[in-house]
């Protein structure tokens, strides 16, 4: 069957009777999906679901999780604001705002400094950036849930402490 | 004319010459330098300029020599790149690696330099480094940082040759050599942070910027600075709608490389808390916000042909604002009644370099337009007996004078068109919300009679339509004519009303501005 | 009068059928598409830590669907939109109507027929009802003011109006070898045997007309893979897009009635009803004093093994889970143990002595299951389908449709028409 005025390729496809009818191949379908069926009716426990809740896969410890950011000696934040977190993030989900810091040697800090959880892509490049290891996603918590937009905002406090566990 | 050879390529250069600016011109870029500076002196202290001339047994700076007849200079050898890598060397010993914290990252020219010539192996160790005073504030608009300081001098030849005010000298010698004011003397002139730019490195860096954002986040807009009627060029520094500095622009007519402090502060009226973002109207003794659609009800009502006793616009306003502004009050009001500003507001004092006593950016236009000054007393006069009328009032505030605000007060109906809600807006019947001049389009006219373009950075308050746009609108409402729809449109008007030569466009200016030939610009518009 | 009860509770045990059976199919649906796609499927429902495998899944359905908000979309057809879905179900239910379910009960002596009405035009009124359902769907599609909506139900309009005729054709097959139109006779004609020993069904009789009417069936359903009144994943939901909250449960809840519906139609004019093969009711009613223990001897078994299995896990698996979920291999287990003990316990009333009535009673009883394994056996074969094969081109399916089917249902007639013909 060809027909005029359609690209050559299109439309022109041959078929057989046999394959026409569908119907050998509809039973050999239907013979590969019994067979999953009474593969998995009989062997339940081999089945490669994991009952989250319960089950939990195991991470490397390289997993990215939720970041948290660095204390000096004494408690206070690592963090300088430099920015080259805020910069490099392709997300943009990085503000910091900086304050002078009343010891001159330290100079800067972080006034405030929000991560939106939800526009976070967790791809790891702030940690890369960071020129003080203030910031780190080592967490390993990945089970981020809140009940509203703004709580996926986490400031500078939550970032320092970040006992919870997922919930926000 | 003198011809040499520089990189193995042939050049002719007149004489006199600096072999710096003529291997400039054959490097496309300029040679590594800090303390040279277009505008200020020779100082030759940095070394960076350094390059191999033929038949001289050691490197020269490029900077200090006059070119010669048939030199042959090499400035891409090794010979050259390793002294240039030394020389970066030292100056980096005691710098600080503190870029992260350091506002001047990403403008610095220690950054720029150190990507082509750096050691990328210090032999100098961090904890090695000799420690100096760090956030010392030298000045209510500048911090000095003493590690990063190179000691280009280039702060210290700005203060002595363009301001003369020769606050800032080098004190000590060696490496404990150090940037720094006498005792007693602070870096408080007008033109300080002029310092700041020209500072390559970050050891001068600005009180207002300190911290606020990181200078590759911001976007920069080409701009006028509205604060006097030099109208210094300046580049808007901004991120989203937020603006965070205002910087010189180059332009050899107006204001060269410079600006002024105060010039530079002027942004700050666009964030402030006082700011109109809506439509008001006055409601049993207050003001109200309402929308555009119910302002505009409000406004053509008041606004009719013949009945404003009194309209009064100010030298803040842009160009073509004026313009429309002055067709429509001559429609709404008498010939007579019509003010371009109060006399005597807004003047204070010139100094020799770049403010002018005139502290408005447009005023020039109002002369242009013919739009008259009318004395305070003359303005309470008018108020006085017009209970019964209205007056119209667009942008300025000049009921910030006790007397005038009083006289207002007496007034039927108050329209005001303003950016703030300031004590004119406080007595008006109904305000109208107007954009600043960081947040529109438009002209202003500086002293020279120069007309200069500045542009839009951020976004206009939130309710605000654009000024001409409104003005337009109006005008067309009120005497039927076709609408004006474009700022080339407006424009085409503008040049038309001032008489200007028909094939004036205002529309492309050139970079520097444009002032119009005297013999062209026949002032003021005709069909007055 | 009593004719009238009888008809009532014909129709209340239908519907109730129906229903149950619907529930029984959407847990199938789920948990088949599950382990045919290696998943576990819904197994999160619990009552009491008892989650029978997921069959508690429709329970909290219905309480979530009648709880939701009804969300409705602001320029609908108000009328259209609330009758649309109502129309669908009613539709689904009342094809029902014609198919016997058994062949008949004593009661005394009077015999009542298993079928709400044996009408003389049954299979007719099934064609009719059938194409009634189209008007809920286009219904749907144009009162709920949306693309797709409309969309999905011009396709539901054009597909059924295509299949029906192929759906006809097939059906007229069967209605020249029975020479009847009423379902019952169908059904009953079947029992007979075709040569002495093979069941004279109409799968046997007319193989062609079956494989026709079953694949016009998945059409006439919108069942994969000939679901393009609802294609996902092109027009989101199709002509249900914009239903929510009950409204939706009720066109979710007549698809699986359809199936029913569809299972119980193939099952009835193909595959002989109520009949069990080479088991005419009269042998039934004759050895019912053998066959009944047998059946009872057969349950016993099959309980308690399935109580040692449940008890086997509920050691394997003590304290699996840390919550009242561990208690459910033990219940479980427990209740098979009850149903063969109780069952066991029967034995006592002496089912090998069972009178002429009871017989009776037990041969209806053993068609009705005959009936309803063959319904439900085909109401999975559209789940199994729905699994396995893709979705259709909307060219392809009209192609099938005009170009193949119905060609093919004009030829089983003439070579019909020509065998019968020929042996009369």
């Amino acid at each position: 069957m060809s027909f005029k005025g359609l690209p050559e390729g299109v439309g022109d496809r041959t078929q057989s009777f046999r394959d026409a009818g569908y119907f050998w191949e509809i039973l050999r379908g239907l013979g590969i999906t019994m067979k999953h069926l009474v593969r998995n009716l009989r062997h339940t426990d081999e089945m490669p679901t994991m009952q989250y809740p319960e089950e939990k896969r195991v991470y490397s410890e390289r997993f990215r999780g939720r970041h948290r950011l660095t204390q000096r000696e004494d408690g206070s934040v690592r963090c300088v604001a430099c920015q080259m977190c805020s910069t490099v993030c392709p997300a943009d989900c990085i503000e910091i705002e900086a304050a002078e810091h009343p010891d001159p040697s330290i100079e800067k800090y972080p006034e405030s400094f929000t991560i939106d959880l939800l526009r976070c892509v967790y791809c790891g490049l702030c940690e890369e950036a960071c020129p003080c290891d203030a910031i780190r996603m080592d967490t390993g918590i990945y089970e981020i849930a809140a009940d509203s937009r703004e709580k996926f905002v986490v400031d500078k406090d939550f970032l320092l402490n970040n006992d919870t566990d997922g919930t926000l | 004319m003198v011809k040499l050879t520089i990189d193995s390529q042939q050049i002719e250069v007149p004489d006199g010459t600096r072999l710096f600016d003529a291997c400039a011109q054959v490097r496309g870029e300029a040679l590594p330098h800090f303390c040279y500076h277009p505008d200020l002196s020779i100082a030759g202290v940095c070394r960076l300029c350094q390059v191999e001339i033929e038949g001289m047994p050691k490197l020269t700076i490029a900077r200090n020599t006059i070119v010669r007849d048939e030199m042959v200079v090499f400035t891409r050898n090794d010979r050259v790149k390793r002294a240039v890598q030394q020389v970066l060397e030292l100056h980096l010993i005691n710098h600080p690696v503190d870029c992260p914290i350091c506002d001047q990252a990403g403008e610095c020219g220690l950054q720029d330099q150190y990507m082509e010539y750096g050691l990328y192996e210090s032999a100098v160790g961090v904890a090695d480094k000799v420690n100096k005073r760090k956030v010392e504030v030298i000045g209510p608009q500048v911090i000095l940082d003493q590690e990063r300081c190179v000691l280009c001098t280039r702060c210290v030849r700005f203060c002595n040759e363009v301001t003369k005010t020769g606050e800032l000298g080098i004190f000590y010698r060696g490496d404990r050599a150090e940037i720094g004011t006498p005792p007693g003397v602070e870096l408080a002139n007008n033109y300080s942070l002029n310092t700041v730019d020209i500072c390559p490195v970050g050891a001068l860096t600005s009180r207002d910027f300190r911290f606020q954002k990181r200078v590759w986040m911001l976007h920069g807009t080409a701009s006028v600075c509205p604060g006097c009627a030099t109208g210094c060029n300046v580049r808007i520094d901004h991120e989203g709608d937020r603006i965070y500095r205002l910087k010189p622009r180059f332009n050899p007519e107006v204001n060269g490389r410079w600006m002024c402090d105060r010039g530079r502060l002027e942004y700050k009226a666009v964030h402030d808390e006082k700011r109109l973002s809506e439509p008001l109207i006055r409601r049993s003794g207050g003001l109200e916000a309402i929308t555009w659609q119910q302002m505009w009800r409000e406004l053509t009502g008041l606004l009719k042909p013949g009945g404003v006793s009194l309209a009064l616009t100010n030298p803040h306003q842009s160009l073509e604002e004026l313009v429309l502004f002055r067709r429509l009050a001559l429609q709404l009001a008498g010939e007579s009644q019509v003010f371009g500003s109060i006399a005597g507001t807004e003047i204070g004092e010139a100094d020799d370099l770049l403010l002018a006593a005139d502290r408005t950016p447009n005023r020039r236009a109002l002369s242009w337009l013919e739009l008259p000054e009318i004395e305070s007393a003359d303005l309470v006069a008018r108020s006085a007996d017009a209970h019964r009328q209205r007056i119209l009032i667009y942008g300025g505030d000049p009921a910030a004078d006790d007397t005038v605000a009083a006289a207002l007060r007496n007034c039927a109906q108050l329209v005001y068109f303003g950016t703030h809600r300031n004590a004119t807006a406080e007595l008006a019947t109904l305000v109208v919300p107007l954009s600043m001049w960081a947040e529109k389009d438009g002209l202003f006219v500086n002293g020279q009679g120069r007309i200069q373009r500045f542009a839009r950075a951020v976004a206009r308050p939130r309710h605000a339509r654009e000024d001409w746009r409104l003005l337009a609108d109006l005008l067309a409402h009120l005497t039927g004519e076709q609408k004006l729809v474009s700022l080339t449109e407006v424009r085409r008007f503008a040049a038309a009303e001032l008489a200007l030569a028909g094939s004036l466009d205002l529309s492309t200016l050139p970079a520097t501005g444009l002032v119009p030939d005297a013999t062209e610009q026949a002032p003021a518009g005709g069909e007055r | 009068m009593p004719l009238l009860w009888a008809s009532l509770a014909k129709i209340v045990f239908m519907v109730l059928m129906i229903l149950l059976l619907l529930v029984v199919l959407i847990w199938a649906e789920r948990k088949g598409s599950a382990f045919i796609q290696d998943r576990t499927g819904p197994n999160r429902a619990q009552i009491g830590g008892v989650r029978l495998a997921g069959l508690i899944h429709p329970i909290a359905d219905v309480f979530k669907l009648l709880f939701k908000e009804d969300v409705r979309p602001t320029n609908r057809h108000e009328a259209l939109y609330t009758l649309a879905p109502f129309i669908v179900m009613v539709v689904a239910l009342s094809t029902y109507a014609v198919i016997p379910f058994g062949d008949y009960i004593e009661i005394g002596a009077t015999r009542i027929p298993l079928v709400v009405a044996d009408l003389n035009v049954g299979i007719l009124y099934v064609l009719a009802i059938a194409s009634l359902g189209t008007y809920g769907v286009v219904m749907a599609g144009w009162a709920s003011n949306n693309k797709y909506s409309f969309l999905g139900g011009v396709r539901a309009g054009a597909q059924m109006v295509s299949y029906e005729i192929a759906m006809g054709l097939a059906i007229m097959g069967l209605v020249m070898i029975f020479s009847t139109l009423r379902v019952t006779e169908m059904v009953a004609g079947q029992g007979e045997l075709l040569w002495g020993f093979l069941p004279k069904w109409g799968v046997v009789v007319q193989p062609l007309g079956f494989l026709l009417f079953i694949t016009a069936v998945f059409a006439e359903t919108h069942r994969n893979p000939f679901d393009l009144p609802e294609g996902e994943s092109e027009i989101v939901a199709g002509f249900h897009l914009e239903y929510s909250s009950m409204k939706f449960a009720l066109f979710f809840m007549a698809e699986y009635a359809h199936l029913v519906v569809s299972g119980a139609l193939i099952a009835a004019l193909f595959f002989g009803g109520y009949q069990i093969p080479w088991l005419p009711r009269p042998l039934l009613q004759q050895h019912a004093g053998l066959i009944l223990p047998l059946v009872m001897g057969v349950t016993v078994l099959v309980s308690a093994r399935f109580a040692v299995l449940f008890f086997r896990r509920a050691r394997r698996e003590r304290g699996k889970f840390g919550d009242a979920r561990d208690r459910e291999p033990i219940l479980m287990g427990l209740n098979c143990a009850f149903a063969a003990l109780l069952v066991l316990l029967a034995f006592g009333l002496q089912p090998w002595r069972i009178g002429p009535s009871g017989a009776s009673l037990f041969a209806t009883l053993i068609q009705i299951g005959a009936f309803l394994t063959k319904v439900v056996f085909f109401a999975w074969l559209f789940i199994w389908v729905r699994w396995t094969l893709p979705r259709f081109r909307y060219d392809q399916l009209m192609a099938l449709g005009w170009k193949v089917m119905i060609p093919l249902g004009l030829a089983n007639l003439v070579v019909t028409a020509l065998v019968l013909a020929l042996i009369a």
